[in-house]
């Protein structure tokens, strides 16, 4: 059974977001502020200490520690204005500096990143340095129950001794990784700052077209203005000609807007220039339907229609029916009808 | 209707003597079974009761059936009385007295029959009718129908719609003053019908014919008592006049389901008695054993 590892590049698009080496700390202390990525109601995450939420304070940022606590900025300034002091809600001492801002809903999530972060620094060993897939599965399994432990307080000591063990061990091949890394790292930054710099480039240009199109506009009212002044023809022909020459500008405009990059592909997934055969489709030939009356066999005399009991003299044997019962719909004939057809029903004997 | 309901096709029989030998085949189904799961001490085969004993019985609870719906709160109307008492007669069609206590299947009969029917009671509305035990007694008893439901309604093979003759009686009363001037008070011949179907209701006349023709049979009964000659109703209303066959075939059966009535006789209470000793001390034996 193999286990996929999520080497996707996005993965490591993601680590290179949240690791440490070659992005600069934004400010004095080294928290990053990044936009925050989970999108939960405005109302339910909170400060456990000041109870804020996202509601009352939308700019709110939540941080996390190593504990696995959370605390919104304010309270970590406020708590935290002597750099070091104790978790509120688990009493560790914590360091100010130790703070992140938090990336997922829940914090403990958060935790794990950041632990798994570290020991991924540590054990950074790839596929292709195993010589099989199982010693390969059994290395990211042992991976695992580190994170694993650490996370959740399980036998904090004797794994860190087995981290430090294997790092002695392991030295060199944790610098050969570390350089491939930062390869890889290096190539990724790159296409990031191209996606980026194409990114703003369009919006330049967006704007750009924008301010052409306003000036033009304003170039126009402009010239009436002139022409006003100083033709001889009458203002009525000259605001005529205005007119034309705004109502141009403005089909220029939504022209240039509609200007969309033609497609060669239908939304279902046929190709554009895809020919498709205008044969006649096949006729099918069948028996034409014919209607046919429902026959029923009652076994007993025939029953007169529904119709027909009033003029039969059939509902004067009835009771009548009161004002609250037709209106809803009921009539003395449907209980006389339903006495007579039980009256008939199976009234003669069964042939044979 | 009837005419394409579960009742015609599944539920009327040839004749008296196919609903005997059903009723003998549940009895030996019993003895059989009581015989096969061990051979306790104090068994035998005399301890069984026959197929008169337990027909003294089933008419016996099935008078009390009646008795308990008609003192009734609040007032039940006929036919849920016809269609309990309906299901009671199936249900011992296929099984035998000595294996479920006639005292439980009757009220669990009436229960469902009022379900069916739509006659709208509570559950602790209807075991409240039960005056002569305490309530924790008549929380015994919810119990204990509850639990037979369920088997009821296998039973019944899940059949549980029945015409009863009560509405066809009334057609026919309507179609009489309509179409058959000849009778000047069909409404007099009401009373005597409707006790004519009581009693027919305590027969087997509703597993071998159907109810139209019970209530046909109830009001040419009741004329003929009066002294009315309804012959030519039969001749010229219905359309037999041409049909000789189908109206000695009709006459066939009144005859039939006139003597069924007949034969009719209420339990004799020593024999009730008897066979009631006998029957709580099957019970008592079995019923420990099968649990």
């Amino acid at each position: 059974m193999k286990v996929i590892k999520f080497q996707h590049r996005s993965c490591f698009k993601w680590l290179l977001r949240g690791c440490s080496l070659p992005l600069p700390p934004k400010t004095g202390s080294e928290y990053y502020t990044r936009p925050n990525v989970v999108q939960t109601e405005m109302d339910e995450q909170g400060c456990p200490r000041c109870k804020t939420t996202k509601y009352r304070n939308p700019s709110l940022k939540l941080m996390v520690n190593v504990c696995g606590h959370t605390l919104c900025e304010n309270c970590v300034e406020m708590l935290f204005v002597r750099g070091s002091s104790n978790c509120v809600q688990c009493d560790t001492p914590l360091r100010k500096s130790n703070f992140r801002v938090q990336l997922f809903e829940d914090p403990t999530v958060d935790k794990e990143v950041e632990i798994r972060k570290k020991v991924l620094k540590i054990y950074n060993k790839r596929d292709f340095d195993f010589p099989s897939l199982r010693e390969y599965n059994d290395y990211l399994e042992q991976v695992e129950d580190i994170v694993y432990n650490l996370t959740n307080n399980v036998d904090v000591e004797n794994t860190k001794l087995r981290m430090e063990q294997y790092q002695r061990e392991n030295r060199d091949v944790i610098q050969r990784n570390k350089a491939k890394l930062t390869r890889e790292q290096e190539e990724l930054e790159e296409l990031l700052l191209q996606e980026q710099q194409s990114n703003e480039q369009r919006r330049l240009e967006v704007l750009q077209e924008e301010q052409r199109q306003l000036q033009a506009k304003r170039k126009n009212k402009q010239a009436l203005l002139d022409e006003l002044e100083q033709s001889q023809l009458p203002a009525t022909l000259l605001l005529a000609q205005h007119k034309v020459r705004a109502a141009q500008l403005e089909t220029q405009i939504e022209q240039q807007k509609q200007a969309v990059k033609p497609t060669s592909l239908f939304s279902t997934g046929i190709h554009m220039r895809q020919t498709v055969s205008l044969q006649p489709v096949t006729k099918i030939e069948d028996v034409l339907y014919h209607y046919r009356p429902l026959q029923v066999e009652t076994y007993g005399p025939p029953v007169p229609e529904l119709e027909q009991l009033g003029r039969l003299g059939y509902l004067n044997h009835v009771r009548a029916a009161v004002t609250q019962d037709t209106a809803g719909g009921y009539t003395s004939g449907l209980a006389c009808y339903r006495a007579i057809q039980d009256a008939f029903s199976g009234l003669f004997p069964l042939r044979g | 209707m009837f005419h394409n309901s579960s009742q015609k096709k599944y539920w009327i029989f040839k004749s008296e003597d196919e609903l005997e030998h059903m009723r003998c085949k549940a009895n030996q189904k019993f003895r059989n079974k009581a015989l096969e799961s061990g051979k306790k001490p104090g068994v035998s085969e005399s301890m069984f009761l026959q197929r008169h004993e337990e027909d003294v019985l089933f008419r016996h609870y099935e008078r009390r059936l009646l008795e308990f719906c008609n003192a009734f709160k609040p007032t039940m109307p006929k036919s849920v009385v016809g269609t309990a008492l309906m299901y009671f007669r199936r249900f011992y069609l296929s099984n035998s007295v000595m294996e479920y206590h006639p005292r439980i299947i009757m009220l669990t009969c009436t229960y469902l029959a009022c379900k069916v029917d739509e006659f709208n009671v509570s559950c602790t509305q209807f075991v409240g009718n039960l005056v002569q035990e305490t309530p924790a007694g008549q929380e015994r008893v919810l119990e204990q129908i509850l639990e037979y439901e369920l088997l009821l309604i296998q039973q019944l093979n899940f059949h549980l719609v029945v015409h009863n003759p009560y509405r066809p009686m009334e057609g026919l009363l309507i179609d009489l003053k309509t179409r058959y001037p000849t009778l000047e008070s069909p409404e007099s011949l009401r009373k005597t019908a409707d006790d004519f179907l009581t009693q027919a209701a305590m027969t087997d006349a509703g597993l071998l014919f159907s109810p139209s023709q019970i209530a046909l049979t109830a009001i040419l009964n009741s004329a003929s008592r009066a002294g009315l000659n309804m012959e030519s109703y039969l001749t010229q209303c219905l359309g037999l006049k041409e049909e000789k066959e189908t109206l000695s075939k009709m006459y066939d059966s009144m005859r039939r389901m006139k003597t069924l009535l007949k034969k009719y006789e209420p339990p004799k209470l020593e024999e009730v008695n008897i066979s009631k000793q006998r029957l709580e001390r099957i019970h008592a034996e079995f019923a420990s054993s099968s649990k």
